[in-house]
């Protein structure tokens, strides 16, 4: 059980939707103290209604609850909320040393809690044995629908490709969980949706072969395989660390009904490398202050296995931040699509492509389009506030970060003078 | 046919009804990969297939014409404060029971007097609230500047606030659609009213009556006695609705003809005791100048024809000391002719004769203001009054009433006044308020409720006024 939980496998565990509604709203680490974490149990404090606060902690490894709190419900909402607070990651439950003497199960307490070397092993192959069986199971999904031909898919009602991501999940694999959702709402948004699809449906293979082969795939590859299968790692498993000047390029805000996720795309001066942060929070809940766009972060950054461009997160305290002046890095339309394939040619499942391009001339029409010196157009996002980019521009070619999904751009950030300015 | 393209046949068909092997795709790398199965042949080629095509993807080309970008704008761009209050408003994001329209145009008139611009990537959202927010056009295209002028070039919901070049207006004016044709001529009106005029002229008796009305009306902006012939040519046309816009109109010429031929009628009907007698049946002449069958509320029909008279008839030709002694017939007529004339002279005088909601909102501020401070009794009828007279207020007029309004306990009339207060009251009598909202105490009253909501704008008309000092 070393990884995070999903949102999603938190809420499963609720006895009903009212304790579910109710630990949402007590996610909020300001009515917390004393939250931490070891690799098995999770623990905090809570203020309810009664004097002292509630005591709760949470075995991750049967699951198995305790909480003061006088509910009978098993799960109680508090044990609930913790399990949200942790599952976000966002840092509010700090990964302690071990836990206090009130939040040690009563079986361990003459023992403190030492990392069981044997445990862990079983944990892990649980975990791999179910996702093997998830895989599996998609492969036969997958059979069942390349046999029947995508027209017939495509006919198909939203449940269909619900229950495949909700199988998905279950067997601890939501990246691909999520990857069947966004297809599905595509189908009947995209004119072409039966390439798109398709390439999906190739990209899903990808994961499940690899998948069997993962013994053999070097630590990159093995880093982006986790992350489309949702397998995430810990805050203590992230590799190397680069210090560099890091321009806050792009910014972008994603919410559904569970999560609000928030990107912010870095760009280092001096390595040239693109980095991206991922900020998660329940839905409802506030993020982290994000970094100011447009701004320079002065420090050290720790990435991710995996290929470019990485995710990172931001490393040690001591971080100066200036303002800086705009987008320095943009390219031309080919330069930009030609880094983008060097991306894909490290990891297929990428998604995301930031592209930061110079000289881009907003065209509006529809769809509207960036329109680069030599003519090349991109398709702008259906959307996009084609409007304000084009009241920012004046009709003049300007810098335009953005991220390009399935040959749309998502602009996030346009130069205006030596500024960067938020779409 | 290439084989990405044969790939998908088969999958959009299904493998069911179509073979497929890796070895026959024709795809590159297929031979290093292994598939026992149709199925697993078409996900693995769909895997290396779409590997390439998305690395090797190529940007179309786009063989249009750009438009010419925006002029510069040299007017330096507001504070952030400015600009975060702007787009507060703009957005709604600010809530006022009164709604934020207003505030919007105090900060439009500000930032136009400082010579300042908004930020440009406010401009959509400004555009978005002039299309709305008729009244406020044209200050919002004096403020947008070169920059959202062009951007509303690009979008036809805001052609009103578009540039036309000087030499495509009659070509616009030839082919355009009607909203087009009488955004133009709206605009033009307001910089060459005789020039929009020739061109309703040129085309008149070839447009359908309905557009020949609507042109009529857009005419009310920069109204002269250069538009009297055309009105008076109009005065004879076919449609009613025609007919009726012109003398609408001209109501608002004094020194027109048709004003001339009035008089006429009026003072026939005018006795030597200094009463007027009530008019007959209208002739073919009286008809034609507009006088019918309209009703006012509460009058007899000979009673209306002669309030239409009096309505349309100089004031110059009565003499301003008689009001005292008219009856309430001939008051209403010199009423309407008082608003419809803008004669800020009889407008006052029938205010202290008798005053009403019509005449003072037709006043200037520091007129209408002057008359409501010396009102004795502040009941519902002088909320009525309050409510209707047009701002800003005097920094003097707003602190005082305030004040009288909180000795009074006057309730009823803070509640029908309300939003003319939070509206057009000077910042000067925000402490005035608050020390109101504080003797309140904590109690939830709706006349806290009231005065927060007034607090709240006036601090909101300070903080702009400041940022535009």
């Amino acid at each position: 059980m070393g990884s995070r939980w999903t949102v999603a496998r938190v809420l499963a565990l609720a006895p009903d939707a009212g304790s579910a509604k109710a630990a949402r709203a007590l996610a909020n680490p300001r009515t917390w103290s004393d939250l931490g974490s070891t690799s098995t149990l999770v623990w905090g404090k809570c203020q309810g209604s009664a004097r002292s606060p509630y005591q709760v902690t949470v075995d991750l490894t049967e699951p198995s609850f305790r909480c003061t709190c006088p509910s009978r419900k098993v799960p109680c909402k508090h044990g609930l909320a913790l399990l949200l607070m942790w599952a976000a990651g966002d840092g509010s439950v700090t990964a302690g040393a071990g836990p206090a003497e009130w939040a040690t199960p009563a079986a361990t307490r003459k023992e403190p809690a030492r990392p069981d070397p044997e445990a862990q092993a079983r944990r892990l192959a649980e975990r791999e044995s179910l996702m093997s069986a998830g895989l599996d199971d998609f492969e036969l999904w997958l059979h069942d629908l390349v046999r029947q031909g995508l027209a017939t898919a495509r006919k198909q009602p939203a449940g269909f490709w619900d229950t495949a991501a909700a199988r998905l999940v279950d067997a601890q694999l939501p990246g691909l969980a999520d990857r069947v959702r966004a297809v599905a709402a595509d189908l009947h948004a995209r004119a072409d949706w039966a390439p798109h699809l398709l390439g999906e449906l190739g990209r899903w293979y990808l994961a499940i072969r690899a998948w069997r082969r993962r013994a053999e795939l070097d630590e990159a590859a093995s880093g982006d395989l986790r992350a489309v299968l949702g397998w995430p790692r810990r805050r203590d498993e992230i590799g190397d660390r680069v210090a560099d000047r890091w321009w806050v390029v792009g910014l972008s805000q994603e919410e559904d009904d569970r999560l609000l996720s928030q990107r912010t795309w870095l760009h280092g001066e001096h390595t040239g490398e693109t980095v991206v942060l991922l900020d998660f929070a329940a839905a409802g809940q506030a993020l982290k202050v994000a970094h100011v766009l447009g701004s320079v972060v002065d420090g050290e950054v720790a990435r991710y296995p995996g290929a470019g461009p990485r995710r990172a997160l931001l490393t040690g305290d001591e971080h100066k931040v200036v303002a800086g002046s705009g987008l320095p890095h943009a390219t031309g339309v080919p330069d930009a699509l030609a880094q983008a394939a060097r991306w894909l040619a490290g990891n297929p499942w990428l998604r995301r492509i930031p592209l930061a391009l110079a000289g881009m001339t907003v065209v509006p029409g529809e769809p509207p389009l960036l329109v680069d010196p030599g003519g090349a157009a991109l398709t702008l996002a259906p959307g996009t506030d084609v409007w304000q980019l084009l009241a920012l521009s004046g009709g003049h070619p300007v810098p335009v970060f953005g991220e390009w999904i399935d040959e749309r751009l998502h602009p996030l950030s346009v130069q205006a003078g030596d500024r960067l300015v938020a779409l | 046919m290439t084989a990405w393209d044969d790939l998908l046949g088969t999958a959009l068909v299904g493998t069911g009804r179509r073979p497929f092997t890796l070895a026959g795709s024709g795809i590159a790398g297929a031979g290093r990969v292994t598939a026992d199965s149709p199925e697993a042949a078409v996900l693995a080629a769909a895997a290396l297939a779409a590997g390439y095509r998305r690395a090797g993807w190529t940007p179309p080309a786009w063989r249009g014409t750009l438009r010419e970008p925006a002029e510069p704008d040299e007017r330096p761009e507001c504070t952030p404060v400015a600009a975060q209050i702007l787009e507060l408003l703009l957005g709604r994001g600010i809530r006022l029971e009164a709604g934020t329209d207003l505030l919007t145009t105090d900060w439009l008139t500000a930032a136009r007097a400082c010579g300042r611009r908004p930020p440009y990537r406010l401009l959509p959202e400004l555009l978005r609230f002039g299309t709305t927010a008729t009244g406020a056009r044209r200050l919002v295209r004096q403020v947008i500047g070169p920059r959202g002028a062009w951007l509303a070039g690009h979008h036809p919901a805001w052609s009103w606030a578009a540039t036309v070049p000087r030499g495509e207006v009659a070509g616009r004016f030839a082919t355009g659609t009607r909203a087009e044709r009488l955004a133009l001529l709206t605009d033009l009106r307001e910089t060459e009213p005789d020039r929009a005029r020739e061109l309703v002229e040129d085309t008149w008796p070839a447009e359908p009556a309905a557009t020949r009305a609507a042109f009529l009306d857009v005419l009310r902006t920069g109204l002269s006695d250069a538009d009297e012939p055309l009105l008076e040519r109009a005065l004879d046309d076919r449609a009613g609705t025609v007919r009726a816009a012109a003398a609408a109109l001209l109501d608002h010429l004094p020194g027109s003809a048709r004003a001339h031929r009035m008089a006429g009628r009026a003072r026939r009907l005018h006795t030597a005791a200094g009463t007027f007698e009530l008019p007959g049946e209208p002739d073919e002449a009286a008809r034609r100048d507009g006088i019918g069958d309209h009703r006012e509320p509460g009058r007899g029909r000979a009673a209306s024809r002669l309030i239409q008279i009096l309505a349309a008839t100089p004031l110059s030709t009565w003499d301003i000391g008689e009001i005292g002694r008219a009856d309430s017939d001939v008051v209403l007529g010199w009423t309407k002719a008082a608003v419809r004339q803008g004669d800020q002279e009889w407008l006052a005088a029938l205010v202290r004769h008798q005053p009403t909601p019509d005449l003072i909102a037709a006043l200037t501020p520091g007129t209408a203001t002057d008359l409501l401070s010396g009102a004795r009794k502040l009941d519902a009828r002088f909320g009525a009054l309050l409510a209707a007279a047009p701002g800003p207020w005097p920094a003097g007029f707003s602190t005082e009433i305030v004040g009288r309004l909180r000795d009074a306990k006057a309730q009823a009339v803070l509640r029908v006044a309300a939003r003319a207060l939070a509206e057009h009251l000077h910042p000067a009598a925000l402490a005035a308020v608050e020390d109101w909202l504080l003797a309140l105490g904590t109690g939830s009253a709706p006349e806290a409720r009231t005065l927060r909501g007034i607090a709240h704008a006036l601090t909101i008309r300070a903080t702009i006024l400041q940022e535009f000092r």
